[in-house]
């Protein structure tokens, strides 16, 4: 089973349409050149979907990096507050 | 501090007023102010609970961000099903001005999907504005729904139509179809060959009615399930849409052997700049089932010249009525007039591009009822 991480890096290759070895968890939206707002929405939407979480708009906000973001994703599986 | 999504309360209101100054401020466009009002004045939640309007703010430690407004109302699919779909629209964002707000307009959508899953967006003025390239990007379904125009006074059209006129040459030709009757001879000529063209009808009875009555249950029955997608046009609906008394809208009501075959509502627009001087009148909303489109039409259009419009325009989605404003003599042009569908919408009109040719979608599913008319 694939950890977060790697599920989460899977998920941003596919969105910003970039190659998976070219994400990484300290990949930003300054790193990625197709990570725009719009894209950024798109991410929240299908994790949320994905991993059949709720994410707040302040959380949204916080996703300022890959390895956030699985963390942000890790700590809503378990049921720990972000 | 994170951004809330709330609803827009009285209380807001100065933060609304301090919202659209920065934004008048910083030049953007003076029509792009949210509602001043926290309580909607068109489709209250107070007056019919099955067709309202909601307004939702996005809050930065009680700054004002952006907005939307969210429109509730029953919609009747394929299936045979009655459903609650939300309409989007006026979303405004800070971001139009200052970047530093660029996430606001996404988190005003997503708002509105979680509040409403089925959600749909319509007109949006073209895939070159910003809402429809971020709805395309999510991957909401989408299409243009056909624009149609019936010019009748062939000479005033030539003269005044601003948003042709937009070269010396253009408006030299124009002009000179204008004064000589070329114009006027090639468009009837054209509208001839399209009525003699056109299925020959039977002939209705018209009626302009003051308001919707009972008779608008027994339609909306025996027609809705032609069609994979439409909001529910029953009795109440109507008369909350079309209050008697609201002299914007004339209300027509057409029969065939004493038998009610459909319905138009029809309206002269306010003043728009790329008119000119013209007066513009639109077919706003009609129902019939599919096969009687063309009279239905007809009627509607008869109507409107009766008032003296010089330029007839209306959106019609679904293939019989694109036939029947044909049919009618109405020509077509570029469309900026988009539906789009968010995903749980789009499943249910599963597959899309077969469907859409099949949903019912007039500028009354806009939000344009109390603005332009």
């Amino acid at each position: 089973m694939p950890s977060i991480l790697e599920q989460v890096r899977a998920i941003a290759s596919d969105i910003f349409s970039v190659p998976l070895a070219q994400i990484h968890p300290e990949s930003t939206p300054e790193t990625i050149e197709s990570w725009d707002s719009i894209q950024h929405l798109n991410l929240a939407l299908t994790l949320e979907e994905r991993f059949r979480v709720q994410l707040s708009p302040e959380e949204i906000e916080q996703m300022k990096d890959i390895g956030r973001i699985a963390s942000l994703i890790e700590g809503k599986l378990q049921g720990t507050p972000s | 501090m994170p951004i809330v999504l709330q609803s827009y309360r009285p209380e807001h209101e100065p933060s609304v007023n301090e919202f659209n100054q920065r934004l008048r401020s910083a030049g953007a466009d003076a029509d792009l102010v949210f509602y001043e009002s926290a309580e909607p004045r068109w489709l209250p939640a107070t007056a019919n609970p099955d067709l309202y309007n909601e307004f939702f703010l996005a809050l930065d430690n009680g700054t004002v961000r952006g907005g939307y407004a969210l429109k509730h109302q029953m919609f009747s699919f394929a299936d045979g099903s009655i459903r609650e779909v939300g309409y989007y629209h006026h979303p405004l964002s800070e971001s139009i001005v200052n970047q530093a707000h660029a996430i606001v307009g996404g988190l005003l959508l997503r708002d509105a999907m979680q509040r409403s899953p089925l959600l749909y967006c319509l007109g949006m003025g073209g895939y070159d504005r910003p809402l429809p390239k971020m709805l395309a990007r999510l991957g909401w379904s989408h299409c243009l729904i056909p624009f149609y125009f019936r010019i009748v006074h062939p000479a005033r059209f030539l003269k005044e139509m601003q948003a042709l006129r937009t070269s010396s040459g253009r408006r030299l030709l124009m002009n000179i179809a204008a004064y000589s009757g070329l114009g006027w001879v090639g468009l009837k000529a054209f509208q001839l060959l399209q009525r003699v063209r056109a299925p020959q009808s039977v002939v209705c009875q018209v009626d302009v009615i003051d308001e919707f009555g009972p008779w608008a249950d027994e339609l909306w029955q025996r027609s809705k399930d032609a069609y994979t997608l439409c909001a529910v046009r029953d009795c109440t609906t109507l008369r909350t849409l079309y209050p008697a008394g609201d002299r914007h809208f004339r209300r027509i009501r057409v029969r065939q052997h004493s038998k009610d075959i459909g319905w138009a509502v029809v309206g002269e627009r306010r003043k728009d700049q790329k008119y000119g001087s013209l007066r513009v009148g639109s077919i706003i909303d009609c129902w019939a089932s599919p096969q009687d489109a063309v009279p239905v039409i007809r009627a509607a259009t008869e109507e409107l010249e009766k008032t003296g419009v010089d330029l007839i325009v209306s959106n019609q989605s679904h293939g019989a009525w694109c036939g029947a404003m044909q049919a009618a003599g109405f020509l077509t042009a570029q469309s900026n007039f988009i539906f789009a569908a968010s995903k749980p919408l789009a499943a249910l009109l599963h597959p899309f591009d077969e469907t859409r040719s099949r949903i019912h979608f007039t500028r009354a599913d806009g939000d344009g009822l109390p603005r332009n008319f």
